[in-house]
């Protein structure tokens, strides 16, 4: 008969219900448990990173900002110390650096505009005849084979 | 007047003459611009894994038969590994050389002798690693280079043969492969191994250089490395040859600089040739003086296309004249044509060799 028979097979799904119920629980305990975790470690190493990246990075638009500081002091007691096209250069390779974004790490265009100084950078270098480095200097060779 | 030829007529790539010497593959040929102009003779020079670079000159004469070849300079002291690109300059004094040192020397022709003449300190404040390719502009002022560290440099030339750097050149994602300058504008070209071409023109303010223009969009661009680029003689069309084995003509007329930037670029693909070489496609000359393309390739041939008589449609389209197996045993490595005399063809190989051709064709 369906009455008896349905309660009994409720209480029956009821037992069921639980076990199933133990597995899941404990899963969604375990992967709560560990998100929770992967947060804290995530966020300690992405700090590491950040404060490491920061560090680079800062050193690096430093670096850039003390040349330029050193060039324009030589070229304020001698004018004709660089070429026309150097001082060009330098002045633009200012502008470029004042403009850099340091304090918005989320702008999505800091490692553009990082190459560019780079590039224009090594420019200056060539037009100037002098060769500038520090010990983090960013290469933009790679090691690797030779190709053709 | 330039005679185009590419008739109808069967084609014959005759072997003329071989230049020996180099010790080790050959990489480049360049023939001098003066070459048979006001009377001079023909002179080449070619570069080479052996570290050395070699002056050929053909001895001038009025008689029909073929007069010969003899080497009349080794540069060896300037670079310290493999000279991979040589380009005259356009007055035929100038030489410039670059290297797998990172260097490129500039080398003067006086009077008979070569003297390393100045040497781009390129090596301390320049390229990083290999420079891959060397080429002068129309005028002579100018020299771009570019290299396996992704850049390409621009110097000038100046009094007293010194050169300043003018710009540095950054948008390739990997190695740049070769650098040409446009025949009539200060519009530079470079081919890399990141499959695309970038055409690079000088703000109208001030000389800072950008790309205007990325010649790689999906379904017109090359689909693997680009090795050379050669503009035809007016300099209205540009082909493009690459590891993808094809062969891609584009319509340079539009003056970047002029371009106001609506709608993609300047430059416009053209037509693409495929299906005719079997192994990547090393070197690509369009000749000055005849209008066929030569083309080099890994499967040791020389190939020769004309633009397709027979074609009636608008756009343009080419056809291969001949196809010269086993020109080089090896990979043919640079095809270049003659400035002056439409026949004649120059390609070195990995074979070690340098070989001058003839080409005929019954019209």
């Amino acid at each position: 008969m369906p009455g008896p028979q349905k309660r009994s097979s409720l209480r029956q799904d009821d037992i069921f219900d639980a076990v199933v119920d133990l597995e899941t629980s404990l899963f969604q305990q375990g992967f709560d448990d560990g998100f929770i975790s992967g947060v804290r470690l995530g966020k300690d190493e992405g700090r590491e990173v950040g404060l490491k990246s920061g560090f680079e990075l800062g050193e690096e638009i430093g670096f850039y900002r003390g040349c330029v500081t050193i060039w324009k002091i030589a070229l304020e007691r001698d004018s004709t110390l660089f070429s026309a096209r150097a001082q060009r250069s330098i002045d633009h390779f200012d502008e470029q650096l004042r403009a850099y974004p340091l304090t918005s790490p989320e702008d999505e265009r800091l490692q553009d505009l990082l190459a560019s100084l780079r590039v224009r950078f090594k420019a200056i270098m060539a037009m100037l005849s002098i060769r500038l480095d520090y010990s983090g200097y960013p290469k933009a060779s790679s090691a690797g084979e030779i190709s053709f | 007047m330039a005679k185009k030829l590419g008739g109808n007529g069967a084609a014959r790539l005759g072997f003329l003459h071989q230049l020996e010497g180099h010790t080790d593959r050959v990489w480049g040929v360049a023939w001098n611009p003066a070459s048979r102009s006001g009377g001079a003779p023909s002179m080449l020079a070619s570069c080479s894994g052996d570290k050395t670079v070699r002056i050929w000159e053909q001895q001038s004469t009025v008689s029909s038969s073929s007069p010969s070849w003899t080497c009349q300079a080794v540069l060896d002291e300037s670079h310290s590994r493999t000279v991979r690109a040589c380009d005259w300059s356009p007055n035929g004094k100038l030489l410039a050389t670059g290297s797998f040192d990172a260097t490129t020397s500039i080398w003067e022709h006086v009077g008979g002798e070569f003297d390393c003449i100045a040497t781009l300190e390129v090596k301390i404040h320049g390229h990083e690693n290999e420079v891959k390719s060397v080429a002068w502009n129309t005028s002579g002022t100018l020299l771009a280079t570019c290299s396996r560290d992704k850049t390409v440099w621009i110097w000038e030339l100046q009094p007293g043969n010194d050169f300043e750097c003018v710009s540095v050149l950054n948008g390739h994602t990997q190695d740049v492969k070769m650098v040409l300058w446009h025949p009539s504008r200060d519009v530079l070209v470079s081919a890399s191994y990141d499959n695309t071409i970038k055409v690079w023109a000088e703000d109208r303010d001030g000389d800072d250089w950008r790309c205007v223009q990325t010649l790689a969009e999906p379904g017109w661009g090359h689909t693997s490395t680009v090795w050379q680029l050669s503009f035809n003689m007016s300099g209205d069309q540009m082909v493009s040859c690459s590891d993808d084995l094809q062969l891609m003509v584009w319509d340079s007329t539009v003056d970047p600089s002029e371009w106001t930037g609506n709608g993609g670029g300047p430059w416009k693909h053209l037509c693409t040739i495929s299906g005719h070489h079997e192994r990547t496609i090393f070197s690509v000359h369009w000749s000055r003086t005849n209008g066929l393309i030569a083309t080099g390739s890994a499967d040791d041939c020389i190939r020769i296309f004309a633009e397709d008589p027979t074609n009636v449609a608008s756009s343009v389209s080419f056809c291969k004249v001949l196809e010269k197996q086993k020109a080089h045993e090896g990979d043919v490595n640079s095809v270049r044509w003659h400035p002056k005399d439409p026949r004649l063809l120059a390609s070195a190989g990995d074979d070690g060799v340098i070989k001058i051709w003839e080409f005929e064709q019954d019209l």
